[in-house]
């Protein structure tokens, strides 16, 4: 086993509130400085000796620039996680970690802002989708998915109404976050399935949002989290990338229906992890669409594959207060927002930190899966102190 | 079969509203969660002379299919067929709308992509050819193009006409307009078909004359190269259900 089992934590977490798309009076940049700021003030940590900042996703706020900003001391590490979009979300959080666990810096703000006024409409999927895409109509990652969620139910036989599942548990939990952009604005089986179609077999409720906002964690040696405030995260294992086959491949990838979170990958998760799946207490899981969620827990076996995920896919099942495994607790990014994932990463470590809308009672594993059936793939488990 | 003749009414004062421009009576018809999904769906020009309500159709499930042709100022018609729904409030409410026949929609984002990877492929199209790489080394079919072979890293990586016949390995019908070129052509169905002339490999395109079908994944298709309309656009491969009925 290794030593970077828990040798690293999160000790602070910050966001802003999240702003209609378009509507944001501040600039994806200040955005992101409000987060890492509020971050800081959530540990108790002074900002100049933030030293590290890593995002993914194409972030238009570059870590110097940042680090700049911020009138930092000194400015350690700064990296962006290539391509994937959201599939780079904990992997960002393994890069912190692993820069902290090599002694490369000793406080990593990871962050993602996005504001449509500096960035443009939709500019986490800004060139995802080349011309052997978009000559023949494709042009958003809903389509993409829509393609492979097909497949997942057409061949695999996953019945439709795991999709559903997703959808409303997000939005049940979203009904007591009053930060949510879903608060106040409850699902039900009849809204869900009356809502416009996308592209099938997605439906306006299957799709994330896009939203204005920021969010940033602060990631530190396990050693120096007594220093900071409040309960830590300790990080117990990510991983991240992509099985041979399956990357850039213009819909030529194996295992199509899949999430992309291969056997050996998801093996390694565990096994750094020293948990199984069954052991996992809460999980946000990146809902860019319901049906690549469901793919990406079939993927981490905390569902299983076929007719049968049906069963567990729920929404009492699924959500807090008598669910086995909750999911995406705050609302996730249908129901809470959608700014890239970084959303899923705060509620992630709140589940164990404490200031989660929805706490899981005794869950001391708390999963992040990030963005599903993209070009890559991450995960990052979390733990309690009990877990160290 | 009967109409409800509220329906007739409204599908009638709706075809006129349309004709006259009467934007507020037109967005009073939609459905109001889809309002900006309907009005980017249909391509309609700015003036119209006449509205004629051909045909309304039940379609079950308490819901009707109406066919109306709008006739422009220069007596060219052409026809938008409304699906009609109860809505809450007990009026009848447009659900969706396309223009018919469907015709596939043309994309300014298209011919070779700025790497020119797959510039081959694109000159193929304007020669009539469906051309997917292959590596001259080991054999290798390998799509989408890689600047050497993944398998045997050779940099010999050549082009080769492959019959445009396969099956559908997945599909998706979208509704949604993301871009203003489907205007017009929404829905539309996207399916990705794996070529057995090229060791399964998979291509993406259009599936014509798909108004009305589902396709099933395992279907038969055959691929025509379809010419654009200017020289702005590139040739396309469309591809047409063979193996399975409308």
């Amino acid at each position: 086993m290794n030593g970077f089992r828990g040798a690293t934590a999160v000790v602070g977490v910050g966001t802003t509130d999240y702003y209609k798309r378009g509507t944001s009076p501040l600039t994806s940049a200040q955005l992101v400085l409000q987060a890492i700021l509020r971050a800081c003030d959530d540990a108790g940590a002074d900002p100049r000796a933030v030293d590290g900042f890593v995002s993914y996703g194409g972030d238009s706020s570059e870590g110097l620039a940042i680090g700049t900003a911020l009138g930092v001391n000194e400015i350690r590490w700064s990296t962006e996680v290539w391509g994937g979009g959201g599939g780079g979300v904990a992997a960002a959080v393994n890069v912190a970690a692993a820069a902290v666990y090599s002694g490369q810096a000793t406080c990593v703000a990871v962050y993602r802002g996005l504001s449509e006024g500096t960035d443009g409409r939709r500019a986490f999927a800004k060139g995802h989708l080349g011309h052997l895409y978009s000559a023949h109509g494709l042009l958003a990652p809903a389509q993409v998915c829509a393609l492979r969620t097909q497949r997942m139910l057409e061949v695999d036989h996953v019945p439709a109404s795991a999709l559903e599942a997703v959808a409303l548990a997000g939005y049940h939990h979203a009904q007591t976050n009053p930060r949510a952009v879903a608060y106040g604005s409850p699902l039900d089986h009849e809204r869900y399935h009356g809502s416009r179609l996308i592209s099938e077999p997605l439906r306006l409720f299957d799709c994330s949002r896009e939203n204005d906002g920021a969010a940033a964690i602060l990631v530190v040696s396990a050693d120096r989290a007594g220093d900071y405030r409040g309960t830590p995260a300790f990080i117990l294992a990510g991983v991240q990338g992509a099985a041979a086959g399956w990357s850039e491949s213009t819909e030529n990838e194996e295992h199509y229906s899949s999430a992309g979170f291969h056997p050996a990958l998801t093996q390694r998760l565990w096994d750094g992890a020293r948990i199984s799946p069954s052991d996992v207490g809460v999980a946000q899981v990146y809902e860019n669409f319901t049906g690549p969620a469901v793919a990406a827990m079939i993927d981490h076996g905390l569902c299983p594959a076929g007719p049968a995920a049906g069963e567990f896919m729920t929404v009492d099942n699924l959500t807090v207060g008598g669910g086995t495994l909750p999911i995406n607790t705050a609302g996730g990014n249908i129901a809470e927002g959608f700014v890239h994932g970084i959303g899923l990463v705060v509620e992630s470590v709140r589940q164990i930190r404490g200031g989660t809308p929805n706490p899981v009672t005794g869950a001391d594993i708390s999963l992040l899966i990030g963005g599903p059936m993209a070009p890559l793939v991450s995960s990052t488990v979390f733990g309690s102190p009990a877990t160290v | 079969m009967t109409v409800p003749t509220d329906l007739a009414d409204t599908v009638e004062a709706h075809g006129k509203a349309v004709a006259a421009g009467d934007n507020r009576a037109v967005l009073g018809d939609f459905l109001p969660d889809r309002i900006g999904q309907l009005i980017a769906s249909a391509d309609v020009p700015v003036k119209l002379k006449a509205a004629a309500v051909r045909t309304i159709t039940d379609v079950g499930d308490d819901r009707y299919d109406a066919v109306i042709r709008y006739t422009k100022p220069d007596a060219e018609w052409f026809e938008l067929r409304s699906r009609w729904v109860r809505f809450d409030d007990g009026t009848w409410r447009v659900f969706s709308v396309r223009n018919i026949p469907d015709t596939p929609p043309w994309m300014d984002l298209t011919g070779p992509s700025p790497d020119g990877l797959d510039a081959p492929h694109w000159d193929g199209l304007r020669a009539g050819e469906l051309l997917i790489q292959r590596c001259a080394g080991c054999g290798e079919w390998v799509w989408s193009p890689r600047p050497i072979c993944p398998r045997c890293h050779s940099f010999d990586m050549h082009w080769e006409i492959v019959e445009p016949k396969g099956t559908i390995y997945s599909w998706t019908r979208t509704w949604q307009p993301f871009t203003k070129e489907s205007t017009g052509h929404l829905p539309y169905i996207v399916v990705l078909v794996a070529l057995p002339g090229a060791g399964g490999r998979r291509v993406l395109g259009v599936l014509a004359d798909a108004d009305g079908v589902t396709p099933t994944i395992g279907a038969t298709v055959r691929g025509e190269i379809q010419q654009p309309p200017d020289t702005e656009h590139w040739p396309l491969v469309r591809w047409h259900l063979e193996g399975q009925p409308k």
